[in-house]
């Protein structure tokens, strides 16, 4: 499969592109990421790579606000990503899924996911507590919503199973899904396929290509298996202990000295099946 | 997890999962009807109780009813969002003391000289769940701030403060002797002895017959209003913030606000249930709003099954009826004595009933009471995990850092050069 690229998707036009702008987060003393800057195009699928403690996950919690960057700004259009609380950011349309599935195990798939439509749906303690006639017709209006996203996600006869019980597979999709439920304009994916064998991540890979193409929205990617990575991304920012290293097509950035020396310390090729053993527990499966 | 281990665990749970929907499927509409028809069965005995049960076991139903919704208030807070709070005492004691001072007479007997302002007893009532309400919106600035066990540590504080008051407050609380409560009554209807004299089928209503019935709808609309938060919006977000609150707020939901009004929920729960334990045992006092007190609706909860409703209601009748029923039969019942024979006190062996059920429970059925009864049913099945505990929580540690900080678990990269 190939990356169609961002010019023939239907791009949204409400969608405006993310402005990593000289961000540096410390930990103490150790400066996880420091002055990194890069763009998303509204409708591209952007990777962010790098080898493991690069700080992509540090990054990627920056862009939904769980950390607060000690420098610089993130932009996503008028709002200031790195001035916002994490619920407020949510409501903007900025929406994650989890590296290490962060879903309620014991709530069935149609409740994690109607979690998705909280900032779209207002029902309170009262409205829900007593069931007044318009808490119940949003659970249902956003209840048909969230059974079409996991059809898409061939969740759709899963909804009223729990969580806890799913193959991590089919968990991993639930987060997307969650993700998507929000309907965001935004979508941040941390490690989308860790730990899937080959048939599930190939099935996530078309998701992916498919969420772009349909719904024309932004996907940021953090990912480990580089065959991926370089078939699904229009563009990719490599970090390495927390600076920007690199950042371009991937066909640029395969090139890249600088890259291919962080990967493998060597001036060779860079080869995925090396490149993928960084990754925690991956088995080396490519699309 | 290697590949092949990663896809037999997925048959495994395809197996399982079509399983569980076969079942759910063939037997569905048969299953909620059973389901429907022993609701109402056990709606139509709770009804009917009055006319058949002597006075002892409808006070002990109402003082039952009462710490059902003081029980169903907590497991809110505690098992469904994960705030520990040990100053649920504290807020019983703010909604009986409103109810006793909003709706009792001023004047007093000898040493103490008490105000009252002699509203209605629903007025009394209603100003206890406020105040308890207002008391714990004060109080939850630092609820929405602090997790788990550290607000526990906090809410402790609130106990003590509670109880100086109470025996500081004299002309509000009676003081350290306390102070009787007003009857209840409702538009000229009172749940007293008289007035109006009533019989139902030739069984003269007096007091414990009619508080049944009060305690009875009160329980269920709190059941109720519990029920419909946790299946909707509000409840789903406070289980999510449970179990990560980084999740939860990643996907929108506003954590400390949350955290905030959940308190409040659960305070006001606790004025109900206040005022309904001034009217089971007709008085109030100082001693009986001790951490004691809120250790007991913990153990209520927890026996009961963290995060259940149900848990909350089975717990709370386990553990507030049975030192009364001790107390009754502690001529029949072996190693308990009554006052001043031989034996335990049947408070005490009611105690070390608890101690010994709470130790099993966390051994054998995390999810409590209601995980047993789910069992029963069948319905445990769909929710319980292979292999493991229904209540297990979920891998929620740390959902932020983890790819870059390598687990044990990784395997060393090849090549690394770092």
């Amino acid at each position: 499969m190939t990356a169609g690229s961002p010019v023939e998707a239907d791009v949204r036009p409400d969608i405006p592109p993310v402005e990593v702008d000289n961000v540096s987060v410390r930990f103490g003393a150790i400066k996880a990421l420091s002055g990194v800057s890069f763009t998303v195009q509204p409708g591209t699928i952007h990777a962010v790579i790098g080898p493991n403690g690069a700080g992509k996950s540090t990054m990627f919690n920056v862009l939904s606000g769980v950390y607060k960057a000690a420098e610089g700004q993130v932009r996503f259009g008028d709002h200031r990503l790195d001035q916002m609380r994490p619920y407020k950011i949510a409501g903007i349309g900025v929406a994650r899924a989890f590296q290490n599935i962060a879903l309620s195990a014991g709530q069935t798939v149609a409740e994690n996911l109607m979690l998705g439509r909280h900032h779209l749906t207002k029902a309170g303690f009262l409205a829900a507590g007593l069931r007044l006639p318009r808490a119940t017709r949003e659970g249902k209006v956003h209840g048909a919503r969230v059974a079409e996203i996991a059809e898409f996600l061939e969740l759709g006869n899963k909804l009223h199973t729990p969580v806890g019980v799913l193959s991590y597979g089919d968990q991993k999709r639930v987060e997307v899904a969650r993700a998507l439920c929000t309907e965001p304009r935004l979508l941040l994916l941390d490690e989308p396929v860790a730990g899937m064998n080959a048939e599930e991540t190939h099935r996530m890979a078309e998701a992916i290509l498919e969420i772009r193409s349909a719904l024309g929205i932004s996907v940021v990617l953090v990912e480990h298996d580089m065959g991926m990575v370089m078939s699904l991304a229009d563009r990719v920012t490599v970090l390495d202990f927390g600076r920007r290293i690199a950042d371009g097509t991937p066909a640029e950035v395969q090139a890249d000295p600088e890259v291919i020396r962080a990967y493998l310390g060597s001036g060779d090729e860079i080869d995925p099946a090396a490149a993928a053993a960084h990754s925690s527990d991956t088995p080396g499966t490519h699309s | 997890m290697s590949e092949s281990t990663a896809v037999a665990a997925k048959g495994a749970t395809r197996r399982n999962g079509a399983k569980g929907s076969n079942g759910a499927g063939g037997g569905r509409s048969a299953r909620s009807l059973i389901k429907l028809l022993l609701v109402a069965a056990l709606l139509v005995v709770l009804l009917a109780l009055p006319l058949y049960v002597p006075e002892f076991w409808l006070r002990t139903g109402f003082a039952v009813f009462g710490a059902i919704v003081g029980a169903i208030g907590l497991n809110l807070l505690v098992g469904t969002t994960g705030q520990l709070s040990l100053a649920h005492a504290f807020f019983l004691a703010v909604g009986a003391v409103s109810y006793v001072f909003v709706s009792g007479e001023p004047g007093g007997l000898g040493v103490a000289d008490l105000d009252g302002l002699s509203f209605p007893p629903i007025v009394g009532m209603i100003v206890g769940v406020l105040l308890a309400g207002l008391a714990g919106l004060i109080f939850s600035p630092i609820a929405a701030r602090l997790r788990g066990i550290y607000l526990g540590v906090a809410s402790l504080a609130l106990v003590f403060i509670g109880i100086h008051v109470l025996n500081a407050w004299t002309s509000v609380t009676g003081g350290f002797n306390g102070r009787t409560a007003p009857e209840f009554s409702l538009f000229g209807f009172t749940f007293g002895n008289r007035d109006p004299e009533l019989y139902v089928i030739g069984v003269p209503f007096r007091e414990a017959e009619r508080l049944w019935y009060l305690g009875l709808v009160l329980a269920l609309a709190a059941y109720l209003f519990a029920r419909n938060i946790l299946r909707s919006r509000p409840g789903r977000a406070l289980q999510t913030l449970r179990d990560s609150e980084v999740a939860a707020a990643v996907m929108g939901v506003n954590v400390q606000g949350y955290k905030a009004r959940i308190f409040l929920v659960s305070s006001m729960y606790a004025g109900l249930s206040g005022v309904m334990y001034a009217l089971s045992i007709g008085s109030i006092a100082p001693e009986s709003f001790g951490l004691e007190l809120s250790i007991l609706y913990l153990a209520m909860i927890v026996l009961g099954g963290l995060g259940s409703v149900n848990g909350a209601v089975l717990g709370a009748i386990f553990v507030s009826a049975l030192p009364l029923v001790f107390q009754r039969y502690a001529d029949i019942i072996p190693f308990v004595g009554g006052q001043g024979g031989g034996g335990l006190a049947a408070g005490e062996a009611a105690r070390f009933l608890f101690g010994a059920a709470i130790i099993l429970v966390i051994l054998f059925e995390p999810a409590g009471l209601a995980g047993i009864a789910n069992r029963i049913t069948g319905r445990g099945r769909a929710r319980a995990r292979p292999g493991g505990g229904a209540s297990t929580p979920p891998p929620s540690t740390d959902t932020s850092t983890t790819s870059t900080s390598p687990s044990p678990s990784d395997r060393p990269a090849q090549g690394s050069t770092t």
